[in-house]
């Protein structure tokens, strides 16, 4: 039994980071209508940049994760201004704008395997929180605990900023069509602009604890993220941030439970082939809304 | 002569690289022809190339039997394909197209009697230039025909407006269905060359990577016309090799921004029919307003 | 007078025999290109760039005291391949049709190795292994590795943890997709379970993986004596790093993926007192010839050379060493001889290096561990 409360825990926690690299991918894919292939790679930076603002600067851990969540958010909007913004005008659609995200993929993960003389490197054990919390006869690293409650707080945060807010009204009115919004007295720059800052500091914000809880500081972070998040946005419904986050979590305690109860060949399998079922049967995923087939 | 034909063997393998991914821009441009993007064409090329792999290596067919035999196994995993996910709208097919490359991959790995599993397969043969040539000319052939006959016509209709092509009686399911089992066929004939080039395969040869050349190379090329294809596979093939010479440290980067700087500056692509027709529209025009005045 | 002009003819004769085989002894002058192709960029780019690092260092000795023969000198033609088999067999063919290149050396991963083979086999051109650990590779004359298998030195190890620890379960983690560790792993399960250890369970991951939280409390739930981390190099931090992350207080064995320096930069801690099979380290450096190695790349680099270092130094000395024993023009076909020829690497680093039909076989290996101020020491029970 505590194996199980366990491993659960232990799946929550990875599902977790899936999910919050999936809101931000999602957010990309619902309001901008882009396939961005190199959103992996504002993970890996953001973990670079909050590995080095520790290891050159010695800030306290939470400044260093700050650091390299604005920094992801940064290149989330530098990448749409050079990459995207160009082609928006001209009309190429999906694209056009994926294969300059597969050009940025080539560029930033490149720059990020020389940001790191192509070692993997690791957040020093001193640096971060490594204590167990004690509950009863189990015991829970006080890191997943962080995870599981930044995944909460985020998806709480933007599903109330999406659903409740102005911002997040012009935001869904650019993604259903940026023309009648612009028409109806939305700044369609700005809210693409925020847009594009809020995905890539959330997908960075799972870029940091991932680089944290695994150990391993490099441009392989955002690949491993990429395919997973990329999973929890089709299973979850890209249009919903509730969508993703259960169907994260959900992937993460598959995942750990195929391995553990099944066989950890076919770990990656299960969860692909679960990709594949709902992509057939049930497309829009568990909360998407119905505008997923053809005329 | 002898630098020329010492020019010649070193790239010998970048131009054979640059057909095989020709072949595989060809698949790709057939279903985007009609309006539709799709991955799928890896999975296509990863049944052509293993089916392909296993008929040589396992009972010794002659590479002449093997190629047409990938080609039919690539249109049928095509017509299942398509089959299950046509209905879905664009974005959707998308992801679902990637999600399929993900799960051959995964399949890839755990039949390790069809596929070699982790380890791949080494293949004996090797498929000549001649060869690869004469294989790409033939595809080339069908899609100029195909360009110029109904079917292209439909194909064109159904990319700019669905709706109104159906309006018109052409069923955009039927043309995309025939568009995907041209891109099995030809993806399947992808796979086989690809194997008989690289001589040796494994799960990871027909993954993200490639997935990724075979769009880049399409787009690039022009994605409004079949000969685009061919021309982006050979520019992007060549673009790494030409990096290398150029500066080897940032090579990976350089080939980054030259798709950057090419895809911002011609979005539809170097081969751009349209681009052409209005440039010879406006050559005509100004020659009548010469004639006239 | 006659006798005077004989023993003068006799002397010319003598002389002009000396003057033509003198001309024709040894290898002719000149520059030689060695064809390396460097795995620089990609997911092995640290591993790679210690080879890279090592064979120069090599290289570097060779042309100052003239190793590969009088009047010859070495250079390297750098083609990258970042580890994957299509850009090699790429390199390789370039290589291949550069005919100032007499010999090639590649290859960290066992299935590129195995794709390059067939083409230098094809193209004539010899090649030495420096890094795949796949057996059955080599073939005279055309291919050779000077990569100790790990079979023996693993096989010694695990008979000496069973020794020493007397476990009596044990779990393994094992790479899903990696034959080679798929056969280090088989091979120790053997030891272990032919002395009566049994298995507590196997627990497969995949070389890409970097989450190892969940694989690890697994194992703690199977309460093993001993978990024997048969994976490569970035999964066996990952995994050590969450054993001892989430209390596992018991034994853990490696293999020698964890013995570069950046290993423990990155690990730290957790890793002291877990032994590993080594061949080559340099803080144990016996012999001569390894104590001058360490030298050499530490005035370089500023860091002890790791066993990949060692293995691409020796890929450089046997090419030498071949080169230096052929007699005339320094071809491809010469050089495939003289290395079909030796069958002991002289100098090396690893107090004897035998070569068998083309496969080096590493006699001396150790059992090594880090220590807790990250340092290589011999493993001994606390």
């Amino acid at each position: 039994m505590q194996l199980f409360l366990e491993q659960t825990i232990n799946g929550v926690a990875l599902g977790s980071l899936y999910a919050l690299f999936g809101i931000g991918f999602g957010l990309v894919f619902a309001t901008l209508g882009i396939l961005n292939a190199a959103h992996g790679t504002y993970a890996s930076w953001a973990a670079i940049v909050a590995y080095y603002a520790l290891d050159w600067y010695g800030a306290p851990f939470p400044v260093a994760a700050a650091a390299g969540v604005i920094a992801g958010g940064t290149i989330a909007v530098v990448v749409d201004q050079i990459a995207f913004q160009p082609l928006r005008n001209r009309g190429t659609g999906l694209l056009g704008a994926l294969i300059t995200s597969i050009a940025f993929w080539i560029i930033l993960d490149s720059l990020a395997g020389q940001a790191t003389e192509h070692q993997a490197l690791a957040f020093p054990a001193t640096s971060y929180p490594t204590r167990m919390l004690e509950l009863g006869a189990m015991r829970v690293p006080i890191m997943q605990v962080i995870v599981i409650t930044s995944l909460v707080v985020c998806a709480t945060g933007i599903y109330l900023l999406i659903q409740k807010t102005l911002v997040g009204a012009a935001m869904r009115a650019v993604g259903w069509n940026s023309v009648a919004a612009a028409l109806g007295g939305v700044n369609s720059r700005i809210v693409i602009l925020l847009t594009a800052f809020l995905a890539g500091a959330t997908s960075g914000l799972a870029g940091v604890l991932a680089g944290v809880t695994t150990s391993n500081v490099s441009f392989t972070l955002g690949e491993g993220l990429m395919l997973k998040g990329f999973a929890a946005v089709v299973v979850g419904g890209f249009e919903d941030v509730r969508g993703t986050a259960v169907a994260g979590i959900m992937l993460g305690v598959i995942e750990v439970s195929a391995a553990q109860y099944l066989s950890t060949s076919f770990r990656d399998g299960i969860t692909y082939t679960l990709l594949l079922l709902f992509l057939m049967l049930r497309p829009r995923g568990l909360f998407g809304s119905t505008n997923f087939l053809r005329a | 002569m002898q630098t020329l034909l010492d020019l010649w063997a070193a790239h010998s393998s970048t131009v054979a690289f640059a057909m095989v991914n020709a072949l595989m821009a060809l698949s790709t441009y057939a279903v985007l022809s009609t309006g539709v993007l799709s991955f799928t064409t890896v999975v296509f090329a990863a049944v052509g190339g293993f089916l392909s792999a296993q008929l040589v290596a396992k009972l010794g067919m002659p590479l002449a039997i093997a190629f047409p035999l990938a080609a039919v196994g690539g249109g049928l995993a095509a017509a299942m394909v398509a089959g299950a996910f046509l209905k879905l709208e664009t974005h959707w097919m998308a992801l679902a197209s990637l999600a399929l490359v993900l799960i051959t991959r995964v399949v890839a790995l755990n039949a390790p009697v069809l596929t070699g599993g982790v380890n791949g397969l080494v293949i004996p043969r090797r498929v000549s230039l001649g060869e690869l040539t004469v294989v790409l000319v033939l595809v080339a052939l069908v899609f100029y025909r195909l360009s110029r006959s109904w079917y292209g016509l439909a194909a064109r209709a159904v990319r700019e407006d669905p709706a109104v092509a159906s309006t018109m009686g052409i069923s955009p399911y039927r043309v995309q269905f025939i568009a995907f089992l041209i891109s099995g066929v030809v993806g399947g004939l992808a796979g086989a060359a690809l194997a008989f080039t690289l001589q040796f395969i494994s799960p990871e040869t027909y993954f993200i990577g490639i997935a990724f050349t075979m769009i880049a190379s399409t787009v690039l090329g022009g994605s409004f016309h079949w000969f685009g294809s061919i021309i982006g596979a050979a520019i992007f093939t060549a673009l790494p090799v030409a990096m290398q010479a150029v500066v080897p440290a940032f090579e990976d980067v350089a080939k980054g921004i030259a798709l950057l700087v090419i895809m911002i500056f011609l979005p539809r692509g170097l081969i751009d029919p349209r681009a052409a027709g209005l440039r010879r529209a406006a050559r005509a025009r100004i020659a009548a307003e010469s004639n006239n005045a | 007078m006659t006798n005077i002009m004989a023993k003068l003819a006799i002397a010319a004769f003598g002389a002009a025999l000396l003057g033509v085989t003198g001309a024709i002894a040894g290898p002719a002058g000149g520059e030689y290109s060695i064809g390396f192709v460097t795995e620089n960029t990609g997911p092995l780019a640290a591993a790679g760039l210690s080879y890279y690092r090592g064979a120069n260092v090599a290289l570097t000795e060779i042309n100052d005291k003239g190793l590969a023969g009088p009047g010859v000198r070495l250079k390297l033609s750098e083609k990258e391949s970042g580890s994957d088999a299509a850009r090699a067999v790429q390199a390789v063919t370039q290589l291949a049709a550069d005919r100032a290149v007499v010999a090639v050396t590649c290859c960290i991963l066992s299935p590129v190795a195995g794709a390059v083979k067939p083409v230098v086999v094809n193209e004539k051109l010899p090649l030495v292994i420096y890094g795949a650990t796949l057996p059955g590779l080599p073939s005279p004359p055309w291919v050779y590795s000077v990569v100790g298998l790990p079979g023996p030195q693993e096989v010694k190890m695990t008979k000496k943890l069973i020794e020493v620890l007397k476990p009596k379960t044990v779990t393994y983690f094992v790479n899903a997709d990696n034959e080679g560790f798929q056969n280090r792993f088989k091979a120790a399960q053997k030891v272990m379970e032919d002395a009566g250890v049994k298995t507590a369970g196997v627990i497969s991951i995949l070389a890409s993986d970097t989450d190892f939280t969940a694989p690890a409390t697994q194992a703690m739930a199977q309460n093993p004596d001993l978990i024997m981390v048969w994976t490569t190099q970035g999964p066996a931090g990952g995994i050590i790093a969450s054993l001892r992350q989430r209390g596992y207080k018991g034994e853990i064995s490696a293999s020698d993926v964890i013995s570069p320096a950046p290993m423990f930069r990155r690990i730290g801690e957790p890793l002291a007192g877990i032994p590993f099979p080594i061949n080559f380290a340099a803080e144990l450096a016996k012999t001569s010839e390894a104590k001058a190695f360490v030298a050499a790349y530490q005035a370089k680099h500023k860091d002890f050379p790791d066993t990949y270092a060692s293995q691409g130094y020796t890929a450089m000395y046997l090419l030498a060493q071949a080169i230096r024993g052929i007699d005339g023009p320094v071809t491809r076909e010469a050089i495939a001889n003289a290395l079909s020829k030796i069958d002991l690497i002289n100098p090396n680093v690893f107090g004897g290096l035998p070569l068998v039909n083309g496969q080096a076989e590493v006699a001396n290996s150790l059992i090594a561990n880090w220590t807790k101020d990250g340092q290589i020491a011999v493993w001994e029970r606390r």
